[in-house]
Parts: C-alpha cells; structure tokens; sequence
C-alpha cells in the first residue's frame, strides 16, 4: 500500500520539480492524443451524422462492422499499423514508424469507430419531431443538418470522451508503432510499463497518476463547457 | 374572387405501399381559416406535413398561391410554419428558441428581444419570467405557447396547427385558440387546424374537411360507423349492434370492414318513435350535447346510441320549438340509401 502513497508524492515532486523524462512523455501523450482526436472528430462526427441520418444500402452492414471494431484490440492495430509503416509496408517510405504521427495514425484508428457509432447513435436517438420543427422554422437543408449536430451535442461529447479514453490509456500502438523510445516516442503508458518492467513500480504509479490528472482535466473542462451550453 | 393559398391536385402520399393520403382537387383560399377532422390514422397529419413542405407528396402536385413549391424551396421556406401536436423545444433557453427562426431569417437584431417578449406576452408567458427558463423547466402547456410563440414571432403567412390544444390544459388550450384567431384577424394569416374539438372548429372554420382513410370524405358533418358488418337475418340488409343492443342496419358493403358514412342532412331527428318508409331505419339515443355554431345560425346536437355519437346540424328556430335538451331521449332515422361507403 506505502508505494501507491510514495507514487503519490513522487507524482507531485516529479511535476513540481519539473522532470525532464516525466514532461517529456505527459508532452509525447498529449501531442499523440491531440492528432488522433482530431482526426477521428473531423472524419467521425461527419461519417457518424451521415449513418444516424440517412438511409443507405449496406447501412445495418456498415453499422454492424463499425460496432464491432468499437472493440478493436490495441495490439492488433498497432501491427497492422506497423506493418504498413515499416520500411516494406506501403507507407514505408514516409518514415512514419517510431514518430508521434505514427502512434497518432495508429490511434485515429482505434477512436474512429468509436465516435462514428456514437455519434450515429446519438444521431439515431433525436427525435423526428426536431426535424419537423427545424423545417417548420423555416431552416435550410445546411441549417437542419449543423442545428441537428448542435441537438446532438451531449451525445457527440460523450462519443469524444469515451474516444479520448481508449486514445490516452492504449499502450498497444504506442509500444509497437512508437517503439517507446526515451525523449520521442516514449508516452506515459508506455513509460508505465516499461517502469513496471523495470521494478520501479512507484515511478509507474506516479506516472499513472499524472495520466489520471490529464484525464481529469480534459474531461472537467467538457463537462463545464456543457454545463454552461 | 379569394386567391388560393393551396391548389393540391391528385395528391397522393404512400407510406409502405398504404396509401395515407389520396386528395383529387383541394382549395384553400387565402387568409382563411381551414378545420380537419377525422379519426386517428384518417391521414390529417400526413396532410398537414405536406402543406407545411415538410414531406413531398408521392404523387400529386401542390401550388402555394399558384407556384409549385417543394420542401426547402424559398418560396414557402419562410412564409410556411406549422406547430405539431406535441411540439419539439430546441436544447436550449425560451428565449434562444424563439429567436431560432427570427436569426434564418436575419434581419435587424436589436429588435428581437422586443419582437420575443411580445411573442411570449401573446401566448400568456411572461416575458421576465420565462425567457432565460430552460426547455426542460416548463410544463407540457408552457412548452407548447412556447413553441406557438416561435411560430407567432415570425408572423407567417400560413399557419397549420396539429391538434394544438389536444394534450394541454384548459388555459393554454384557450390562450392557443386565441392566438391563432389573432393571427388569422390581425395579419391575414390562413390557417388550417386539425382538430378533435369539432365545435371549436364548426365554431369558428370557414370550412371544415372531414378525412377518413386518407381522403376528403365531406365537411366534418358526416357520421362515420365502422364495421365489421355481418348479414342481417333478411339477408337483404347487414347490420352492427351497437353496445346497448340496438342494431345499425345498411345496405351491401364493399367489404365486411367498410365504414359506413351517412350525411348528417339525410338524417331526422324526433322525440317520439318515428313512422318509417320502406328502405328507412331508425335508432334511439340520448342528446349528449348541444352546441351553437353562430356562424350560420344552427344547433349541433349529439345524440348518444350505445358507443356511437351521431351529430346532426339543425336550424335554431327548429331547435327552439323542439324543445332540446341534454339529457332528453330522442330518436334519429335515416334512409339506408343515404348510406355511402369508405
């Protein structure tokens, strides 16, 4: 039990005494989360409005494939990830593996589904009747579609959230695609592991809990931004 | 001559291969005032979809004052509104659901909190109170003058109603009723309501469209009687029996689920058992209810047989010397040639 209280206090000393490995991987996490998340909003919120909206051939199939990859495991992207961005693989010559943009890519994969199956959810679950009343206000085709978004907000948030949580705790691609590499590619669960690995379990703890006050924040600030909307 | 608001012609809309609506040739004149009734599924809602542009007609063509127009045209986009039954708030505040449309529109911004606190001060809400309220923190009859207020606020040039006060209590159902006449008198606005509440809408409709399966079967006037039939023990006739064992009698259905309708002109009325001719039937019942429609100077009487209400519509100077009165048992007749089928 004393570890998890000196990871504690390590945590809080590693952060006020500015480490330079600890910034280093906090940095790495947020600049790899950062690039997956927005790539996986800007390609998710869209594709996801698009499936709870319309009606398509396929659609169930596309919706039944997307939900099941919601549960993709994290091992298994990073191979196919890494066997695309290897120096044979099609993506080799873009010298993408063992960078951030690598994990990043990696990642966008894991939270894609994700946020296009809530998002079309939450699509799915407005009511017919907002429709009716966006026309019967005199809305556009354009109007309709960004009011519809905007109803769905709490939805598309709670998508996003649940994206970035699988994003910031996956340790799969970061370890295979990154490589874990000290003062690069080495984000917080990869150093987690590799400290566990190394015995130094009050400096895994320590990181882990850093790891938690990222999670923390993001999600206090989504949550008072919509509790001001 | 009035200028139509709506031309509808041969308009047809399927949902499933069923078909919900089947209109030949429908006139709404401009600035009046149009009353749908009918049974639930009768198609009135459907109907009122289209006109509002909402949904397009499968087959059939709409002119809104002689112009084609189709859903998210802009020549119906803003002159269109139409207030479901129960009516749908946007997430956010009173005040940012009424100045939902007025910001479609554009316009001069600094005139919306005025435009809006007239707006609420129409239906009944106070502005001070109500416009910062959440959409979550009103009642059923708040949200809807609320949504009936977002209508309002855009001063449109039609405005269809669907079932507006059916799930309100009695004070926002008159305050609604009121609006919607202030809009018709004050701006020209035409409006065309569907309703249950057929006094209301006898009371105060320049017309009213009775629809049933889908199709303008008269002036809301009409008595319709569902089946199943069965053959009557003449085997000339088919009959129904009514809950209290009296038995409705009609000739040869289409089918054993037809429903009959039977003008409620071709009906009498007496309070003593009536003489019949050779091809007529008559029914004992119980007035139900008494209403005036001033507009034409007639008494709307409903007479209670077992689970049917038949309503007919008699001059005043008879009903003065009839002598009605709720309560009072009566008996209607009518010739089985009167007798049409849906």
């Amino acid at each position: 039990m004393n570890y998890i209280i000196d990871g504690l206090f390590q945590a809080i000393q590693l952060l006020i005494h500015g480490d330079g490995e600890t910034y280093s991987a906090v940095y790495a996490t947020i600049r790899v989360s950062a690039y997956s998340m927005t790539v996986s909003l800007l390609i998710g919120i869209p594709a996801g409005f698009l499936m709870g909206h319309h009606d398509f051939l396929w659609k169930k199939q596309i919706r039944t494939i997307t939900d099941t990859m919601m549960s993709l495991p994290t091992v298994l992207v990073g191979l196919l990830v890494y066997a695309f961005l290897t120096n044979r693989g099609p993506l080799g010559e873009y010298g993408l593996l063992f960078s951030l943009e690598g994990i990043a890519i990696g990642q966008a994969i894991l939270a894609l589904p994700i946020v296009i199956a809530l998002t079309a959810s939450a699509i799915e679950s407005m009511d017919e009747k907002l429709r009716v009343t966006l026309v019967s206000l005199g809305a556009s085709r354009r109007q309709v579609l960004f009011s519809t978004l905007w109803e769905a907000r709490y939805g598309i948030l709670a998508a996003s959230m649940n994206a970035f949580g699988r994003v910031l705790t996956e340790v799969g691609i970061a370890m295979m695609v990154g490589g874990n590499i000290k003062w690069h590619t080495r984000t917080i669960t990869t150093a987690i592991a590799l400290e566990t690995n190394k015995g130094e379990f009050v400096t895994g703890v320590a990181l882990g809990l850093v790891l938690m006050a990222i999670a923390f924040i993001v999600n206090f600030s989504l949550s008072f931004l919509r509790n001001r909307s | 001559m009035n200028k139509s608001a709506y031309h509808l012609t041969g308009v047809k809309k399927f949902y499933n291969r069923h078909t919900s609506v089947d209109i030949e040739d429908l006139l709404i004149p401009q600035s009046s005032i149009t009353g749908l009734v009918g049974p639930n599924g009768s198609g009135k809602s459907t109907l009122l979809n289209m006109l509002a542009f909402i949904d397009r007609p499968s087959e059939g063509t709409i002119l809104f004052k002689d112009h084609k127009a189709e859903p998210f045209s802009d020549t119906v986009r803003f002159r269109v509104s139409l207030l479901a039954q129960e009516p749908y708030l946007l997430k956010r505040s009173v005040y940012e659901n009424i100045v939902y449309g007025l910001k479609l529109r554009g316009g001069d911004s600094s005139l919306y909190p005025k435009q809006i606190n007239e707006a609420l001060a129409l239906v009944g809400l106070s502005p001070r109170e109500f416009s910062n309220r959440p959409w979550y923190g009103l009642s059923g009859g708040e949200s809807q003058r609320v949504a009936l207020a977002a209508r309002l606020v855009l001063k449109p040039e039609v405005l269809l109603l669907d079932e507006p006060t059916a799930s309100v209590d009695a004070d926002s159902a008159g305050r609604i009723m009121d609006c919607a006449l202030m809009a018709s008198k004050e701006w020209g606005t035409t409006l065309v309501i569907a309703s249950h509440d057929w006094k209301w809408l006898h009371e105060i409709c320049g017309n009213v469209l009775q629809m049933f399966k889908g199709k303008i079967v008269g002036n809301g006037m009409e008595n319709i009687i569902f089946g199943p039939w069965k053959l009557g023990e003449s085997g000339l006739y088919r009959e129904k029996t009514l809950e209290d064992g009296q038995i409705v009698k009609v000739p040869e259905p289409p089918s054993s689920e037809s429903a009959a309708v039977i003008l409620q002109s071709f009906i009498t009325l007496s309070s003593h058992e009536p003489a019949l001719k050779h091809d007529e039937h008559a029914l004992k019942g119980v007035i139900a209810q008494i209403s005036l429609e001033p507009a034409i100077n007639a008494i709307m009487v409903s007479i209670r047989t077992g689970n049917q209400t038949f309503t007919l519509r008699i001059p005043q100077e008879k009903a003065r010397e009839t002598a009605l009165f709720p309560g009072q048992s009566v008996y209607i007749a009518y010739p089985l040639s009167a007798v049409t089928w849906y």
